[in-house]
């Protein structure tokens, strides 16, 4: 028998004029590292993160679950409005979030949909950030969306958790890639969907991403070599518009390397933690 | 690219796969496999591969298929598989010569199962 050092917690808070009820989860202390998920999943994707003590040793780590996402719910009235996330809602979440918890100066670490908005969260906040850890991190990322997402006559827990199955890696575990296909069979309907209008439709940050100054926000980028969504020549690109950005190619990794594969995963990761506190500003 | 020789293994290996067994229950539908001038269609019946017709007459009814050619197949069937290649969803993104043909509706209808299908065909090499 053996307990897990991840506590959860909700959090009660005004973004945008709505009210939210926002699930996350933490453990550890010191540095903040706030954890943003993946499209349609939840905070469970970072649990090898929070129970890992070389990180958790020396990083407060956090993780929620946007609103509509695993235990935190959507504002009221939600079932008058089409679920669609949208640059700006997101970055005002995020933001809402670290504030509310008081992180000083966080590292800001996402997959995917989190890849993309730790982009925005820098170029908008630099200097309120200690960096960000960028994963699977595409500046524009048209053609993942499609009608069928969300379709009356498609399972769409099923095919979403098919869908994003079949980004993971063919080296990683099979436990591992199972559990994330869990972890998506339980999205709330078009949830995906909505999320993937954001990266495919709403999200392009070519134009903003030169902003980022890495003197005072450092930036880590980690791709995995079989995201057919977020293509390494993506993340490359990303990273020849960050000047002084790192840049990472995770062999035999696909698109959602702390969950589907975490013990390869965190030899790439660890490195870039590291990097980040080593704090030129202190 | 598609043999008899090939599609009896795939066949036995399918009926042989204890998650088909879990989740085919709904899988009743006929696909297609095309390479060029080579076409052959699967009959599936509640997760089991009941026949395999090579070179189907217009009487053949089938949903859906899919069609590439020689050179994607093979890459497909690679072991490992590169990047793109790994998976019918990174292809229907990322390399337009892979073509899912037909009833596409019919097709994601029956998404789990016949990424199953697909996955447990990867692991049958063509001759």
């Amino acid at each position: 028998m053996s307990i897990e050092p991840i506590v959860g917690r909700y959090l009660n808070l005004e973004v945008g004029g709505s009210s939210y009820r926002i699930y996350f989860e933490e453990a550890g202390s010191g540095v903040p590292l706030l954890c943003l998920h993946t499209a349609g999943a939840d905070s469970r994707q970072y649990r090898h993160v929070m129970s890992d003590s070389a990180i958790t040793s020396r990083y407060r780590v956090i993780a929620f679950d946007m609103p509509y996402h695993g235990r935190s719910n959507p504002p009221d009235g939600w079932w008058l409005q089409k679920y669609r996330l949208t640059t700006a809602d997101y970055l005002a979440m995020v933001r809402a979030v670290w504030q509310a918890l008081s992180l000083e100066r966080p590292v800001v670490m996402g997959c995917s949909i989190g890849g993309a908005i730790v982009l925005a969260v820098a170029a908008e906040y630099q200097r309120e950030l200690r960096g960000i850890v960028g994963l699977e991190s595409s500046a524009f990322a048209p053609g993942r969306f499609n009608e069928f997402l969300h379709h009356p006559g498609i399972h769409g827990g099923e095919l979403g958790a098919t869908y994003t199955y079949a980004l993971c890696a063919p080296q990683s575990p099979e436990s591992s890639t199972r559990e994330n296909w869990w972890i998506y069979s339980q999205a709330g309907p078009g949830v995906y969907a909505g999320d993937v209008y954001f990266y495919s439709l709403d999200w392009d940050g070519r134009k903003t991403i030169g902003q980022i100054d890495t003197r005072h926000c450092k930036v880590s980028l980690l791709t995995g070599e079989y995201d057919y969504s977020c293509t390494p020549e993506m993340t490359r690109q990303v990273a020849a518009a960050i000047a002084g950005s790192r840049l990472v190619i995770m062999p035999g990794m696909g698109h959602f390397p702390m969950i589907e594969n975490y013990r390869d995963f965190r030899a790439f990761l660890l490195p870039e933690l590291e990097y980040m506190l080593d704090d030129p500003r202190q | 690219m598609f043999s008899s020789d090939w599609l009896t293994q795939f066949q036995t290996r399918l009926n042989d796969d204890a998650e088909m067994a879990v989740i085919g229950d709904w899988f009743t539908v006929a696909m297609s496999l095309s390479c060029g001038d080579e076409r052959c269609v699967l009959r599936f019946e509640r997760g089991r591969l009941v026949q395999t017709i090579a070179m189907p007459r217009l009487d053949t009814p089938c949903a859906f298929g899919f069609r590439a050619s020689a050179d994607i197949w093979r890459r497909f069937f690679a072991d490992p598989p590169e990047p793109l290649y790994h998976d019918i969803f990174a292809m229907l993104m990322r390399v337009p010569g892979f073509v899912l043909e037909g009833d596409t509706l019919v097709a994601m209808q029956h998404a789990r199962a016949l990424h199953r299908a697909m996955r447990v065909m990867r692991t049958v090499s063509p001759s």
